[in-house]
């Protein structure tokens, strides 16, 4: 007998699936009294070298409303070749070429460790993946030659049939032809105009005037065909091959000058990058629909015109702050958060993605772009300048390949669940949309994007989660479901970066149990990190929309809930409280997540804001707890490294401690430490255990440097240095003086005061959790 | 005998008149001079003003409105103000001299009262002679005031101080603005344009400074960055053509010295560039207005060619054109369909900005319109109708309208001033700009093939005056970036009587005022009230002239010696593609032709409407000047009838820009041979056009004769021979206007018809 621990590492490795509660409430009202709701955090994409390649399409249910996949879970009947569908218990026959079957000799989809299965659709038309960058002209020479650098370096990094695109932008914002012979020839439009798609067709060649093809006496070239042979559309003039313009797409970024437009002494440059993102958006729109695409947007400044401006060209005037949001004081940000919220629903509609690299020492508007990324599952990376590591790392790392050599990006993706029938999906919480697909198994009770059994994903890697909602839909005592499991399927549809159209399909299945009289076991089947996570996931959705202090109120309500449901005590005595093992972390994780930056916004900019929460939803459980709860290390003389309590005990003088807070890699060096370093030890070859000790975090370090994405910024303190403060602001302040602590009792809701220790928390946590009024 | 006495007195005081019904060859055997002013002095008589340059319709002026009003005559003054010329006085001066009141220069007509003072004949002012004005810079002595250049010579060139600058002179520069729609593609001007821009580009008037710059239009409007230290053009596409804008704010137009190789490799990629675009747009007033944006800091020259009617964006235009209307008697559209073209010339105007049209279509492009762009900014228009490169002929004579248009001399932001004695007034202007004020004609180019036109009136009774003077005055910024003052003075003497004033008349000058009025008619009335005008004017003239001279023969029709000729011009103009009816007429062709009326000079005008036709089978029989040590044959001019004609014979018509030769079909075997270099009259390619360089006297004489002619224009015309049975011969017969056709009168039927309304 494994544990549940095992079982849900198990799990987690072979379907990339984290369930909040491994055994599920047999009824509607015992799954709303759990607190924590039943959810999990799926990754589509999870790394799999292992899995055989199946080259043919999946069977399916033949019931029309249902549809599922054949997986390990179905029943067969071996002898009369038939499959009951465990979704909707249909019986259906085997496809004609599944006739030699037996016990003996089973297609890869029944047995049970390929639970997850990927299946090529080889029919299917292949599309070379399509980039199109979007550069920022507005930036000083030296920024704008790193840039460069980096794009052309890029060029290599891209398969050869990749289509490619450039959008260049200051006060104009200019589409470039590629692969034109002779000059170089771009289309320019004005900053402060949003383009129609008229207009756009007019620039593709499909509106005002006659194509070649309708010009029957004309002897035009011969139509360009895409790699699959088959005619591409003709925006081909702006998306070109990487093979056939590498060459000049070089010259034509070599040739790249800052934009032109003078400004004046105390204005900020005009820049348009609302208007250049509209036009990314619209070309891809017209000439690629539904084809996978990433529009990659480089900004080295925010938006200072035209649709989509985040601040005007005026320096004194600085761009919004969190205080000016609060105090209603941020001109711009609704209307450009409309109109960049437009785009992110056009784009997404036709699964292309949009990246936006923003490197400037101020805000660039990330605030107001975010749903381009969020909505696209494109990337949001936030640095100083592109001329750092940080930038320059994480831009390579977007073109990451896996063992085969292939793209771990994969693009146009659908996820479809498909549930037994007493469930429901009540949503998703993802870099995704809502594809408002409704059926019998969507919910009304919607968490997150809702109403929907498909979400959109036009981008996503294997560290891309979603967090995924449900409801039981079983009525009070009710008898235990047929079979006695309910049973998920995750159906997720993409576009590989070879162009393959591929089919990933996960089918998992979970006990019923009958919480009323078995509430232990379904207790035992918490599992605490996902549950963190997710209700992360949730609380940050709701920030989004809902006040900071609602939001806060909230998560302090849920967990007390929890411990009220799941703790064992004796009314209105705090001593006596005590939580399961599977559960005692879980306090620990809010009280970090209700001290972070996700929610703590006021010591950030919107703009970091934005980027902590983006990052938030999508990476997968092991890097999101990280960022709700910080790793901490600790290298001494006094054995090997350690992990050691986030909290300010664990700063001795004689140590060093390695932070990882996921956004940031922090090595602390002690007093004592940073006194002999100071006076160079490391250097005398009698200390070479000094030097080993200082090193050991360095590598430790380097090795999470040159994997995470995007590369987290690096922190070399001390005792007493001023970065240290970064490293302060986040261990628990136990040894403080600050012990003051009272309830707010706001519309008789508990609240628990902010920056306090953990202990305190707990104590008050406790004090809540038993007391027989709350 | 007693008439033939007085033949000859007439003869000799200038008097002399015809009976037009009974003079069959009434042509000079040779070009029909200006009659001479007599302003009986004959140093003034040397110096007044060329008539090349300055005309008036009357070379005595009547003393008062009642005496020009008898004489019928049309009162005004032609001007070629900026012709090239050979012999030019220009002189550097730090005061020139200019009357205190009416600002004219001083000419060489004014009356020096002392060695201190002189009288401004304009306005009678007694101004004062600074010193230097006694000092003669071409002898470097101080003396006579008669020997300065100004008073030696009725045309000369100050270079302008200071004070006649209101900025800096801008440098030349020069945009061009190129129509690459499908019409355009398919008429394979663009290759032409390149090839020529790219010779002509070294010989571009102007100086280091010099800009040029580039912008090419179908349904959008493309832009080329020409910055120095590219490696390429880099065309920039502006698709919004309802708000049209520049793409960037710099390097549009550059120095040409700077950016030579850039220009030389976007002139090589151009031709290329559009040759599989089939776009059939054209987005014209953007392209225009984007070129006003661009050249408006600084002013300059736009050029523009266009193959398609304007069909998007700003100053878009409908085919107004019904084709089934091209022959009827009266022509409707001839006035714009909007004034887009005509406020956009003079926000142009107002930035020192000409726009010179050149016109290769081949269908309706609604001319009428379009042409206010350059009228009203003192561009110049050409046209080349049904304009394909393949057709050697176009593609020959476009080369040689490109060749001078790029090197010819060029005035930037100019200013032309015509200023005239007290009593008489400037009342009607004709020609390519835009009036200022009431005597300031704003030029913003200026070229040497531009003429100008203007109506006098008699304000007020000349008799206490002699004489009278016109003055042109143009100030202008050569392409070299000097400010100049090009002064013309002609002075006429007041005649008190009719037949002085009759037998004194310009038919030339006059008929060249008349078209330009026949224009103005037409446009603010109609085609058929400017025709009848013409008419009117014929029979007034003559039924004037018949009060002066009642004596001749009854039934005969009497003109003077100086008016002969105008019923023949008249019915010329009533046959120009400008006023005819009855003949199907395209309209951008009728409108251009006008356009022609109002602005060709006089010489050419008269060419144009009445071109010259020469025999030139027989020229070893016709008389030989000698030029340089070359014999040059001077064979008699023809009438415009097919009755002049021979087949045996060849002829050359030459219509200004354009000689036709036509070979009658038994031309003698040896002008096959020894001009034309083939066997025989069978043997004449349909299509030839140019002559063998043979050795034989034939082939020597007829060269050198249409080198003669040649040489006397600004550019070579272009030369086609035609077999007498050749479809092409219409090109050649339809010129000649003194025969009846079905819808016209020949010439003879019109003098008959004026002879019945002569009273
Ligand atoms: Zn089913
Ligand atoms: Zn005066």
């Amino acid at each position: 007998m494994t544990t549940y621990e095992e079982f849900i590492q198990q799990n987690e490795d072979r379907d990339g699936i984290r369930f909040t509660w491994n055994v599920w409430p047999s009824s509607r009202l015992e799954a709303a009294r759990l607190v924590v709701p039943l959810g999990c955090l799926y990754q589509p994409l999870k790394e799999r070298p292992d899995l055989p390649p199946i080259q043919y399409d999946p069977v399916l249910c033949t019931r029309n409303a249902c549809r599922a996949i054949l997986n390990p879970l179905c029943q067969v009947d071996y002898r009369a070749k038939l499959w009951v569908c465990n979704f909707c218990f249909q019986r259906n026959p085997f496809p004609p070429q599944y006739a030699g079957i037996t016990e003996q000799h089973q297609p890869a989809e029944l047995i049970p460790m390929f639970s997850t299965l990927e299946y090529t659709i080889t029919r299917a038309q292949c599309l070379p993946p399509i980039f199109l960058l979007v550069v920022d002209t507005c930036v000083d020479e030296e920024e704008l030659g790193a840039l460069k650098d980096s794009l052309q370096m890029s060029l290599s990094l891209l398969p050869p049939n990749a289509l490619i695109g450039l959008i260049t932008f200051g006060k104009m914002v200019q589409v470039h032809e590629l692969g034109s012979e002779g000059c170089s020839k771009s289309y320019v439009f004005r900053g402060t105009k949003d383009l129609t798609s008229k207009q756009i067709q007019d620039m593709l060649g499909i509106g005002k005037f006659a194509s070649p093809q309708q010009a029957p006496q004309q002897q035009g070239p011969p139509q360009a065909r895409g790699p699959g042979g088959q005619p591409l559309p003709p925006a081909n003039r702006f998306l070109q091959p990487v093979h056939k313009c590498d060459m000049s797409l070089t010259d034509l970024l070599g040739e790249l000058q800052r934009d032109p437009w003078p400004v004046a002494q105390g204005k900020r440059p005009l820049r348009s990058t609302g208007v250049a993102l509209s036009i990314a958006v619209g070309l891809l729109e017209c000439a690629y629909p539904n084809t996978g695409a990433r529009v990659m947007l480089f900004v080295g400044g925010p938006c200072s015109q035209g649709p989509g401006q985040v601040v005007n060209d005026d320096l004194r005037q600085p761009i919004r702050s969190h205080h000016d949001i609060h105090k209603d004081n941020a001109k711009y940000m609704k209307k450009a958060i409309k109109h960049y919220e437009a785009l992110a629903n056009r784009a997404a509609a036709n699964g292309h993605a949009v990246d936006i690299y923003s490197c400037a020492l101020d805000q660039t508007g990330l605030l107001e772009m975010k749903q381009c990324c969020n909505a696209t599952g494109g990337h949001m990376v936030m640095g100083d300048s592109f001329n750092s590591s940080l930038f320059k790392q994480t831009f390579q790392r977007v073109f990451a390949r896996d063992q085969k050599g292939e793209f771990k990006m994969a693009f146009n993706g659908t996820l479809e669940v498909k549930a037994s029938r007493e469930l429901k999906i009540s949503g998703a919480i993802g870099p995704c949309v809502s594809l408002g697909t409704k059926g019998p198994s969507v919910s009304d009770t919607e968490i997150g994007l809702g109403g929907s059994c498909q979400w959109k994903f036009c981008t996503f890697n294997p560290n891309t989660s979603v967090a995924l909602f449900f409801e039981v839909v079983n009525q009070h005592a009710a008898p235990i479901p047929q079979g006695g499991r309910g049973c998920v399927q995750f159906i997720t549809q993409y576009q590989h970066s070879s162009g393959q159209r591929r089919v990933r399909v996960t089918t998992v299945a979970r006990n019923w149990a009958d919480a009323t009289a078995n509430l232990h076991h379904i207790s035992a089947g918490f599992d605490q990190e996902a549950a963190a996570v997710l209700m992360a996931r949730t609380v940050v959705f709701r920030a989004e929309t809902d006040d900071g202090p609602d939001v806060l109120r909230w998560v302090d309500r849920m967990l007390i809930r929890l411990c009220q449901k799941f703790g064992e005590y004796n009314k209105d005595d705090p001593n006596s409280f005590r939580l399961a093992e599977n559960f005692s972390l879980y306090p620990q994780f809010m009280y970090h997540l209700r001290r972070s930056q996700f929610l703590q916004v006021f010591n950030n900019s919107p703009d970091e804001t934005s980027f902590y929460r983006h990052m938030l939803m999508r990476e997968d459980l092991t890097q999101s707890l990280i960022m709700i709860q910080p790793i901490l290390y600790s290298y001494s003389f006094n054995g090997p490294p350690e992990p050691v309590l986030l909290d300010t005990s664990s700063i001795q003088p004689d140590r060093i401690l390695l932070m990882d807070t996921f956004f940031q890699i922090l090595i602390f060096h002690g007093e004592t430490i940073a006194q002999w370093r100071q006076l160079r030890y490391q250097e005398m070859p009698e200390y070479e255990n000094f030097r080993q000790l200082l090193q050991a975090p360095v590598d430790d370090a380097q090795e999470i440097l040159q994997t995470r994405f995007p590369m987290p910024r690096y922190i070399d303190t001390e005792q007493g240095g001023s970065q240290a403060r970064f490293l302060l602001s986040k261990v628990n302040p136990s040894q403080t003086h600050n012990s003051m602590y009272a309830y707010g009792t706001e519309g008789g809701a508990p609240v628990l005061t902010d920056d306090v220790s953990l202990q305190v928390f707990m104590e008050h946590l406790k004090k809540l959790a038993v007391s027989s009024t709350a | 005998n007693l008439s033939v006495t007085r033949q000859g007195f007439n003869k000799l005081w200038g008097l002399e008149y015809y009976d037009l019904l009974q003079t069959r060859n009434i042509l000079p055997p040779d070009r029909v001079e200006a009659p001479k002013v007599k302003l009986h002095q004959e140093f003034l008589d040397n110096v007044n003003c060329s008539p090349d340059i300055f005309r008036c319709t009357l070379t005595k002026i009547p003393e008062s409105n009642s005496l020009l009003q008898k004489s019928r005559l049309p009162l005004g003054i032609l001007i070629h103000p900026f012709k090239d010329l050979n012999h030019l006085p220009v002189i550097q001066c730090s005061t020139i001299v200019r009357c205190r009141v009416c600002r004219t220069y001083i000419h060489p007509f004014v009356y020096f009262v002392d060695h201190k003072h002189w009288k401004c004949n304009l306005c009678f002012r007694v101004n004062e002679l600074p010193e230097e004005f006694q000092y003669d810079p071409v002898s470097k002595t101080y003396g006579d005031p008669t020997r300065r250049p100004e008073v030696k010579s009725s045309t000369i060139e100050f270079i302008a101080p200071s004070e006649y600058m209101l900025r800096p002179p801008q440098p030349a520069v020069y945009l061009f603005v190129l129509d690459v729609s499908q019409l355009a593609v398919e008429s394979g001007y663009l290759q032409i344009f390149c090839d020529v821009l790219l010779d002509e580009l070294d010989r571009l008037p102007g100086d280091g400074r010099t800009q040029i710059g580039f912008i090419t239009f179908d349904s959008n409007v493309h832009f080329y960055n020409l910055a120095e230290g590219l490696s390429q053009p880099q065309q920039m596409i502006v698709l919004d053509t309802d708000d049209v804008f520049l793409p960037c704010p710099d390097n549009l137009l550059v120095n040409l010295a700077e950016s030579r190789e850039l220009v030389r490799d976007l002139l090589q990629q151009l031709p290329q560039k559009f040759q599989t675009s089939y776009d059939n747009h054209s987005a014209l007033g953007a392209a225009l207005q984007a070129a006003y944006k661009l050249m408006a800091p600084t002013g300059g020259r736009i050029s523009v060619f266009q193959s398609s009617l304007p069909t998007t964006g700003p100053g878009s235009l409908v085919a107004r054109e019904d084709p089934n209307q091209r022959s009827g008697k009266d022509a409707p559209h001839l006035n714009p369909a909007t004034d887009f073209y005509k406020l956009l010339a003079l926000d142009c105007s107002g930035q020192q900005v000409a726009v010179d049209l050149f016109l290769l279509n081949s269908q309706y492009c609604d001319l009428a319109t379009t042409s206010g762009v350059s009228r009203f900014s003192g561009g110049c228009i050409y046209h080349f109708p049904l304009f394909k490169a393949s057709n050697v002929l176009q593609a020959e004579s476009f080369e040689r309208v490109l060749r001078r248009y790029f090197s010819r001399k060029i005035g930037f932001e100019a200013v032309m001033r015509i200023r005239c004695s007290r009593g008489l007034a400037i009342h009607t202007f004709h020609g390519n700009f835009f009036v200022r004020s009431t005597d300031l004609l704003s030029l913003p180019n200026v070229n040497p093939d531009a003429g100008f036109g203007m109506q006098v009136s008699i304000e007020e009774s000349l008799s206490e005056v002699q004489n009278v003077c016109f003055q042109a005055a143009l100030l202008y910024t050569t392409s070299k970036g000097e400010r100049r003052i090009r002064v013309h003075t002609l002075c006429l003497p007041v005649a008190t009587t009719l037949p002085d004033i009759l037998n004194a008349a310009d038919q030339q000058c006059i008929v060249g005022l008349l078209a330009k009025m026949a224009v103005d008619r037409s446009h603010q009335s109609s085609l058929s009230d400017a025709r009848d005008a013409f008419i009117n004017v014929a029979i007034d003239v003559l039924s004037a002239y018949r009060v002066v001279q009642p004596s001749g023969p009854s039934g005969a029709l009497l003109a003077p010696h100086n008016l002969r000729l105008l019923p023949l011009y008249i019915l010329a103009l009533l046959k120009y593609v400008a006023f005819r009816t009855g003949q199907s007429t395209r309209l951008d062709d009728r409108l251009y032709a006008m356009c022609q009326m109002k602005t060709l000079p006089l010489a050419f005008l008269i060419q144009t409407i009445y071109p010259d036709l020469y025999p030139v089978h027989c020229l070893e029989e016709q008389l030989t000047t000698l030029e340089d040590g070359t014999l040059i044959p001077q064979p008699p001019r023809l009438h415009l009838t097919a009755e002049k004609l021979d087949h045996r014979g060849a002829f050359l018509l030459d219509t200004g820009d354009h000689m036709l030769m036509y070979v009658g079909r038994s031309v003698s075997p040896e002008f096959c041979t020894d001009v034309l270099g083939v066997a025989g009259f069978n043997s004449i390619p349909e299509e030839m056009y140019e002559l063998p360089v043979l050795e034989s006297v034939k082939s020597e004489n007829i060269r050198n004769f249409i080198n003669r002619l040649q040489a006397e224009r600004p550019q070579c015309a272009t030369l086609e021979i035609i077999r007498d049975d050749s479809p092409r011969r219409v090109k050649f017969t339809e010129r000649l206007i003194e025969d009846r056709t079905e819808s016209a009168l020949s010439y003879y039927e019109f003098l008959q018809h004026l002879k019945a309304n002569v009273k």
